[in-house]
């Protein structure tokens, strides 16, 4: 019987699963990081178990990627998160994708990686020691606009006439936000200047030599539908978004353990 | 009570406390990367009396001897001993442009005292503005708190002009130490640049005369200039072995024995790697290897590495890639390229050591550089590199400035590239390990597919 692969995501803000099978995504499950990345690496592990009726040893490999990535006693071995994302858009991305440039959108941090035409890491950016163009960022805007992450995209999309918002550092942004919002600006045009900020400060860390394939967005920031407008605003060019964003990495790491059965890749 | 500098007693002793706990910390990683050469030892060891137990000694604290003296202890201890003023005056430099040659024929020693003390960095940031680099903070730290017996001890500091950082610290620094600021040229091509070194070279002269009381004739030049010529003969030998394909020995253990070099006489520097080079020939004949096949081979450069500051070469290694090469001003820079003498008269020797200071020299602060690529695709090819790490300290422009020309050759040559940028604190550890291991990781996916 063909088995089953797992990869785990341990997030600074939550800790993905995605489990596999024959190279297909049979379930994915999420929970927040919390205090106890390895306690909640188990019990993410015993609940796919019961919820797809395998066991334990059904599960050939398990691959950890992500901040806590070393200290997952459940997995096998790790990854870092920059090869596991390049890896999960063989799988996430939609088929009209070329290959060329992903942008991920992590709670505290995000990369820009660049593939080559056979979904190769050629090479990546990543921002530096600073909240701003993260899921932090919407979280801490979000806050004071009485809303929730979730709902943000669809609330910006709504907007008429975005605002600006010039401060990248997310502190200095949060009280700009709240002099906006004492001038009594729709929050809506708030949050849409928020996406389009985010977008500039991430765009900046592009590399302009690296040409070439599509765009793909995936990390949990990528189910934000006006950061992905923004995007396709500043960029003017069409930028997909990966099926289940928020798992690619863990789907990466799932795909990378079961190649990893087939002693294809030895790292 | 406060001296002029502002830094107190119980402050100092704290700032002892913590930057030799950090130095000897470092020491043991890299100790422990794989097994060290015996012959190595030695150059631990001198790291180790200079940042450990030399200013434990001189401040009065306790003093333990170093851990594991070898088959030269003795030559050692008398070494250790040259950094006390009353056995031999020593002359501090900065950067790569000073001649040791010309500071050995005025009977003195050579110390570099470019630093990578987190600790001292973190005092010199009281004095230097927030964007400078931490190199120059750190020497300057090193300047007010007076706790680093071989920067201490140096009756002079020459300080080159090179980068804009090293020119503000060059006339800054003069409060805490007589220093002899020297005019590098910014454009090295021509001969007339050549001259105005040469220039600056004669007035050096008269000045470590005053400070040794002896003087520099034709011959003691001549013995300078051969003395340091050994030390770079037994590097060249030495990178026959460090080109092996499999290593046999650690690149951050490598790059610790060169930074030995700034704090030991040639000489003696030179009789010691003779021993490691015995040592490497050994290793090679018994095939005792410190690396695998499927190990990447990587190159770095960029902005120094200096002692304590090691944590990239040790992030490399520790995350699975062979650190194969540096191309960097504390390691193989300085050491590579001998004094070559064709008119043997005193001003032959001068106008010698002055091509050589400036000509082929990849410092990115000259104007034209194109050396630096063209040593660095040799190196390339020497060492057998599979990717290249280039390394940015905070507010290093120079080295910034060159990264985008550094970055359209490799891709000419399809050899990956990344920059990291990093400071002197433990904080970006782990930003910086992420990206080295995806590079890693990146290496290994070429490779493998």
């Amino acid at each position: 019987m063909e088995k089953y692969y797992l990869g785990l995501d341990g997030g600074s803000t939550y800790l993905k699963a995605a489990l596999m099978k024959d190279k297909k995504v049979v379930g994915t499950v999420v929970y927040p990081t919390g205090i106890d990345n390895n306690g909640v690496a188990k019990k993410i592990v015993a609940a796919l178990c019961k919820k797809y009726g395998i066991s334990r040893t059904d599960i050939g490999y398990i691959m950890a990627t992500g901040y806590s990535r070393k200290i997952l006693e459940v997995a096998d071995d790790d990854i870092s998160e920059i090869t596991a994302h390049a890896y999960g858009v063989r799988v996430t991305a939609p088929k009209e994708y070329r290959p060329g440039m992903v942008i991920d959108i992590g709670g505290q941090d995000s990369k820009i990686i660049y593939l080559d035409a056979n979904y190769n890491v050629k090479n990546f950016t990543m921002n530096d020691k600073c909240a701003a163009g993260t899921g932090k960022f919407m979280e801490v805007i979000a806050q004071i606009l009485e809303t929730t992450i979730d709902q943000v995209g669809a609330l910006s999309l709504e907007s008429t006439s975005s605002c600006d918002i010039n401060s990248t550092c997310v502190v200095f942004a949060q009280s700009e936000v709240i002099s906006l919002v004492a001038r009594k600006v729709d929050r809506r045009d708030i949050l849409a200047g928020m996406h389009l900020s985010m977008a500039k400060r991430i765009i900046k860390m592009m590399k302009k030599s690296e040409k070439g394939g599509d765009i793909l967005m995936t990390g949990g920031g990528a189910l934000n539908t006006g950061i992905h407008r923004a995007f396709e605003e500043e960029m003017l060019k069409d930028v997909y978004v990966a099926k289940y964003p928020q798992f690619n990495g863990a789907v990466g790491a799932a795909l990378i353990a079961s190649e990893r059965n087939e002693v294809s890749l030895r790292l | 009570m406060a001296d002029q500098s502002g830094i107190n007693e119980r402050q100092r002793e704290l700032f002892i406390r913590k930057s030799t706990r950090v130095a000897a910390a470092y020491l043991k990683r890299a100790k422990e990367l794989a097994e060290l050469p015996d012959a190595a030892k030695p150059f631990f060891d001198v790291l180790e009396n200079t940042y450990v137990n030399n200013v434990k000694e001189i401040t009065g604290l306790e003093y333990t001897s170093p851990s594991d003296f070898t088959r030269c202890g003795a030559e050692l201890l008398r070494m250790a001993d040259i950094q006390k003023p009353e056995e031999r005056k020593s002359i501090g430099t900065l950067c790569v442009m000073v001649p040791a040659e010309l500071v050995y024929a005025a009977g003195a020693m050579p110390v570099r005292l470019c630093s990578g003390s987190y600790t001292a960095y973190s005092i010199g940031d009281d004095y230097i503005p927030r964007d400078a680099c931490p190199l120059v903070k750190a020497v300057m730290g090193f300047g007010k708190i007076k706790a680093l017996p071989a920067f201490d001890n140096c009756s002079l500091l020459v300080a080159p002009v090179t980068c804009d950082c090293k020119k503000k610290l060059a006339g800054t620094i003069d409060s805490v130490k007589d220093t002899i600021p020297l005019h590098i040229p910014p454009l090295k091509k021509d001969d007339a640049d050549t001259e105005i070194f040469l220039k600056e070279l004669y007035r050096l002269i008269p000045l470590l005369e005053n400070v040794t009381g002896k003087q520099v004739t034709a011959k003691s030049l001549a013995e300078g200039i051969n003395m340091v010529g050994n030390a770079q003969y037994e590097m060249s030998e030495f990178l026959k072995y460090r080109r092996h394909d499999l290593s046999l020995m650690s690149g951050t253990q490598v790059m610790a024995v060169m930074n030995a070099y700034s704090y030991m006489p040639a000489n003696i520097w030179a009789e010691q790697m003779h021993r490691l080079n015995e040592e490497m020939k050994l290793r090679l004949s018994q095939g005792r290897f410190v690396s695998r096949k499927n190990q990447p081979r990587i190159l770095v450069t960029g902005s120094p590495i200096a002692f304590p500051n090691i944590k990239v070469p040790l992030l490399i290694e520790e995350m699975g890639g062979v650190l194969a090469a540096d191309e960097t001003c504390m390691g193989e820079r300085g050491l590579y390229d001998p004094v070559s003498v064709i008119d043997a008269s005193f001003d032959g020797m001068m106008r010698s050591l002055a091509s050589r200071y400036t000509k082929p020299c990849t410092c990115p602060v000259f104007v034209d550089n194109s050396q630096r690529i063209y040593r660095i695709k040799q190196m390339i090819k020497e060492h057998k590199i599979q990717g290249v790490i280039y390394h940015v300290l905070r507010g290093c422009l120079v080295y910034d400035y060159e990264y985008q020309l550094m970055e359209e050759a490799m891709g000419k040559m399809d050899i990956p590239i990344i920059r990291v940028e990093s400071d002197y604190n433990e904080e970006d550890v782990e930003q910086l390990r992420i990206r080295i291991e995806a590079f890693i990781e990146l290496i290994k996916m070429r490779t493998s597919a």
